[in-house]
């Protein structure tokens, strides 16, 4: 019985250890955030004099698709622009890619809508199949950009 | 089907069907659990030396899952349901077999070797944590023979890169053919981390020793780790044990049963009930 307590015990040890990190941190970003806002909205107040700065983005309005090849398969995203800004990207079908490894590789997209752009790192761990995703959305973008011309 | 009432070859017979069995179905269907576990250990390691947060993404939900399946049931899924070690089975299998043919002696690795290579596990796990947590891990994609594998098994050729872990993967295959379960018992960093937790005594297998014949080591011989059971009522269990269950049909006096004794005799379903239990707990978390 004592080395199944001394197990238990270590394991339990290591549960409280990671939550008690998670929540300094958690407080430290809540901070960080806070300090951020503030920040942009002393930004946005000092913007507001000069009219008419918010730029349009690169890309022309209409709904998109790519596709790459992810681990196993294919991968299919749909990308949504409007106002010249990516607004939204759908995963159509990655029926090949494995549950786990695929929901760790969307987090990929808010990554690419934030850069507004899919030249972005990948989700270590989850390398192929957000390799997948990016290249799909640059397949995807590339149209947009394209039907300008 | 009466299962009691069954010679002992016979019922042998059938549970070396049934394991056989699921573990095809799982490598078939279900491949990728324990990479996607690992996964769940990679990357806290990578955050927490990132100083980032630890985010329950579905690596961590998968790894936190799993080994609690393992505390209560022991180190089930390596045994049924694991890929690499089903892979690893099937090797062994195919290595007797040829050997029967050619009338030749299998390869065995020496005693005193086993005891040693039993603690690489260990070293493999604090390698990878420690490459994780300083960041550079990702450096050393290629290296890893599980990756390898998986793309093969994903039909997934585009293996550039990858030239270290194929060799790896090579070497490991040689390996799993001379000694039952060589990756699980010596690498897997994985099973590292399944051999250290505490398992429940309910379900992990027990003997009844004060009656054993003796001199009779029928069931550690049997054992692909070599273990001698705990007695009864015990809390000792070995995190090595694979719940293969091999020693339950290999000991003439039937001793062996689990921490539960009213299973005893229910084995075949009591197996199939646990499967079922994996194969819920791998649907709901879409793997």
């Amino acid at each position: 019985m004592g080395e199944f307590l001394t197990r238990a015990i270590s394991v339990v040890a290591a549960v409280v250890c990671l939550n008690g990190y998670n929540t300094v941190l958690g407080k430290r970003e809540q901070a960080k955030e806070q300090i951020r806002k503030q920040q942009a909205e002393l930004e946005q107040s000092a913007n507001a004099a000069k009219e008419g700065t918010i730029t349009d983005g690169a890309y022309k309005d209409g709904t998109y698709t790519g596709e790459a090849q992810g681990f196993g398969g294919p991968v299919d995203v749909e990308v949504i622009v409007e106002n010249g800004m990516i607004s939204e990207i759908n995963i159509t079908s990655a029926e090949k890619e494995d549950g786990a490894y695929l929901s760790r590789a969307e987090d990929i997209i808010p990554t690419i809508l934030e850069a507004q752009s899919a030249e972005v790192d990948t989700i270590s761990g989850a390398t192929f199949s957000s390799t997948g995703i990016k290249e799909a959305v640059a397949q995807a973008l590339e149209e947009a950009a394209n039907q300008e011309d | 089907m009466d299962i009691h009432n069954l010679t002992a070859k016979d019922r042998k017979k059938i549970y070396t069907r049934l394991r056989a069995m699921i573990q095809l179905m799982y490598f078939v269907f279900i491949p990728s659990v324990y990479t996607a576990a690992f996964a769940g250990v990679k990357y806290i390691f990578t955050r927490i030396g990132a100083g980032e947060k630890v985010g329950m993404t579905s690596f961590v939900t998968v790894l936190l899952v799993i080994c609690l399946y393992t505390m209560v049931f022991g180190r089930f899924f390596c045994g049924f349901a694991c890929t690499f070690g089903t892979f690893g089975d099937a090797l062994r299998a195919l290595y007797i077999k040829v050997c029967k043919k050619r009338k030749k002696k299998p390869v065995k690795i020496p005693e005193k070797a086993v005891g040693i290579l039993c603690y690489m596990k260990y070293l493999v796990l604090l390698l990878i944590v420690l490459l994780c947590y300083s960041g550079v891990y990702g450096k050393a994609q290629g290296t890893s023979p599980w990756d390898v594998f998986s793309m093969i098994h994903a039909g997934n050729f585009r293996l550039g890169g990858y030239g270290i872990g194929l060799v790896v993967l090579i070497l490991l295959m040689a390996g799993m053919c001379v000694q039952e379960r060589f990756f699980c018992r010596f690498f897997c960093p994985m099973g590292a981390v399944f051999s250290l937790l505490p398992v429940l005594p309910f379900f992990a297998l027990h003997r009844t020793r004060k009656n054993c014949r003796k001199g009779c080591k029928a069931c550690a011989k049997i054992c692909p780790s070599q273990i001698g059971l705990p007695t009864d009522g015990s809390w000792e269990i070995s995190g090595d044990c694979f719940q293969c269950q091999k020693c339950i049909d290999i000991c003439p006096q039937k001793h062996i049963h689990c921490g539960i004794r009213k299973l005893k005799g229910n084995e075949f379903w009591f197996t199939i009930l646990r499967a079922l239990i994996l194969l819920g707990i791998c649907l709901r978390l879409g793997l």
